[in-house]
């Protein structure tokens, strides 16, 4: 089973998103928290490319969905800036207030929702695949 | 984002509704400006309707943490729904930030 979609390069569009996972759950019978991982993973992905990619309006971004068995393989397509998230430093989460700062903690988020994610720069285009195993009460 | 702000006694309650993601979390930083520039009452933050939050919306709640730290006035957060509570304690938040579990429980520590 797959889907595509294009999500627009704009902030807003994060709704679009909310929207299209809500037929995915549906239609591949994802447990309420597994789709809710996926849209915290999908959110932090998006708006990072959002605000950082320096696309274009004119450049959106394509995402591709595959779910075979308990597997789903999730891939972001976007023509930004070259950014490898994956070898990103994630915060130190036993600091105390003091010391913490606000950096890292999308990636952090992303880390512990999905299972693996591997990056590639292919014709000026970022393409990050990531893979979560959805739990036994998916269908 | 739907937020409610409302005052009882030394206390000012923000109650959310609806989602805190990189969409919402700029007007809610907005909101919390003035209560963050010069505390002068409790703040509890009640997320009872908070359906979801992302790290956007985590930032706010730091620096909100942040701000209330040195003053004489407290910060608290209330009646996380599960998902909510699982990303802050991922982000090690709670082990800085006080989670009650209804804001009837906040207001009465408060009040105490």
């Amino acid at each position: 089973m797959k889907i595509t979609f294009q999500i627009n390069n704009d902030i807003s569009e994060l709704e679009s998103l909310l929207d299209q996972l809500q037929v995915l759950e549906k239609k591949w019978s994802l447990s309420r928290k597994t789709s809710a991982e996926i849209n915290l993973v999908l959110d932090e992905l998006i708006t990072n490319i959002i605000k950082h990619s320096n696309c274009s309006k004119k450049q959106p971004i394509d995402l591709t969905l595959t779910k075979t068995d308990k597997k789903l393989t999730i891939q972001l397509a976007d023509s930004g800036l070259p950014f490898d998230p994956t070898v990103c430093k994630l915060p130190d989460t036993s600091l105390s207030l003091e010391n913490r700062t606000c950096g890292g903690l999308g990636v952090l988020l992303i880390r512990q929702f999905s299972d693996c994610w591997h990056y590639k720069r292919l014709k000026d285009r970022n393409i990050l695949t990531l893979q979560k195993i959805c739990p036994k009460e998916c269908g | 984002m739907e937020t409610t702000i409302s005052k009882e006694n030394n206390t000012t309650i923000f109650a959310l509704k609806g989602r805190l993601d990189s969409n919402s979390a700029p007007q809610f930083e907005h909101q919390l400006q003035d209560f963050l520039a010069t505390p002068a009452t409790h703040l509890v933050f009640d997320f009872n309707n908070l359906d979801y939050i992302s790290s956007a919306g985590l930032r706010v709640v730091l620096n909100t943490a942040k701000a209330y730290k040195s003053g004489k006035f407290l910060f608290i957060t209330c009646a996380m729904q599960e998902h909510v509570q699982e990303v802050f304690e991922i982000s090690g938040f709670d082990s800085f930030i006080t989670i009650h579990r209804s804001i009837d429980e906040s207001l009465s520590v408060l009040k105490g």
